[in-house]
């Protein structure tokens, strides 16, 4: 498609010239700066969130595992738990109660180590450090509700 | 992309950008500004994700095309010519240059016409450059500059 050359030197004739491009780009700095906190703020929280999740999971793996050696220690011919009813399957149940929980516990903490290495793999893929974000928030923001 | 790298690339382009906002806003200039500043917001929050290698200038405008087209949409007004009239000699930027007419006559035009039209006559893009700021096809900006270019043509008595 062809130009129209009236329109094409309208438009080249009435081409925008501003004198306030400093003042722009100084209010555009100040709107990344303010984000860029928003954003560092939200990745501390999200950090201290998974720290704890990751507390949590290896304070069930610590629980987990203890909890399965003792019950491998207790006597074999002791089942785990028992039933009032004694039907087929119930009582296969209980004969087996010690290994079926073992396995159950065991399924857990397998669970809990892949959490705690997804997350701590999140948290080293996070761009600032939790210091890094406040010392930057206090330099860049040194008011009393910021620091 | 860090802030410094962002803020030097947006230091050369961000004139252009503010131009084309300026034309799509029809010569409110604190409407484009604002208008840029957002995009350019929403270019540095999406920039990790920048990988149009050498064309940062068609990837800004193209965040700025549909940051001004949710503006439209979610100010949604039908302003008549003489609206249009009055809010242009209102506002203090335009009192200083002639540009008016051409503003006016913009306003006319719908959002994507007149986005087409602005790249095409202000900032020289071709059809295919404007079809991939505008996500349309070529055919659909093809017809959108033969209807903006009729309409223009037409209020601007050329």
């Amino acid at each position: 498609m062809n130009k129209d050359k009236e329109l094409e030197e309208l438009f080249f004739a009435q081409k925008p010239q501003f004198d306030d491009n400093e003042a722009f780009m100084a209010s555009l700095n100040k709107r990344l700066e303010a984000v860029e906190y928003v954003k560092q703020h939200q990745e501390a929280t999200i950090r201290r969130y998974k720290m704890a999740l990751v507390a949590a999971f290896v304070v069930g793996i610590i629980s987990g595992i203890v909890t399965i050696v003792f019950m491998l220690t207790m006597p074999a011919a002791v089942p785990l738990f028992t039933f009032r009813v004694q039907t087929g399957w119930l009582s296969w149940l209980a004969a087996n109660s010690r290994l079926l929980t073992a396995s159950v516990l065991s399924l857990l903490v397998t669970f809990g180590l892949i959490s705690i290495v997804s997350n701590i793999q999140d948290i080293r893929n996070m761009h600032y450090s939790k210091n890094e974000t406040l010392t930057n928030a206090n330099q860049k923001n040194p008011s009393p509700s910021l620091a | 992309m860090t802030r410094e790298g962002f803020i030097a690339l947006v230091g050369h382009e961000q004139e252009a950008l503010r131009g084309f906002l300026l034309y799509l806003c029809c010569g409110n200039k604190d409407e484009a500004d604002d208008l840029a500043q957002d995009a350019l917001v929403k270019a540095y929050l999406s920039s990790a994700g920048y990988q149009e290698k050498g064309r940062f200038r068609s990837w800004l405008f193209k965040i700025a095309h549909n940051t001004f087209l949710n503006h439209k949409a979610s100010c949604r007004t039908t302003e008549s010519l003489d609206e249009a009239r009055t809010l242009v000699s209102n506002t203090s930027a335009d009192a200083s240059f002639a540009h008016q007419d051409l503003y006016l006559a913009l306003r006319t035009l719908p959002p994507k016409e007149r986005s087409a039209i602005t790249l095409f006559y202000l900032n020289g893009y071709n059809i295919k450059e404007i079809a991939a700021i505008t996500e349309a096809s070529e055919d659909a900006v093809k017809k959108q500059l033969s209807r903006g270019r009729d309409q223009l043509k037409e209020k601007l008595k050329l």
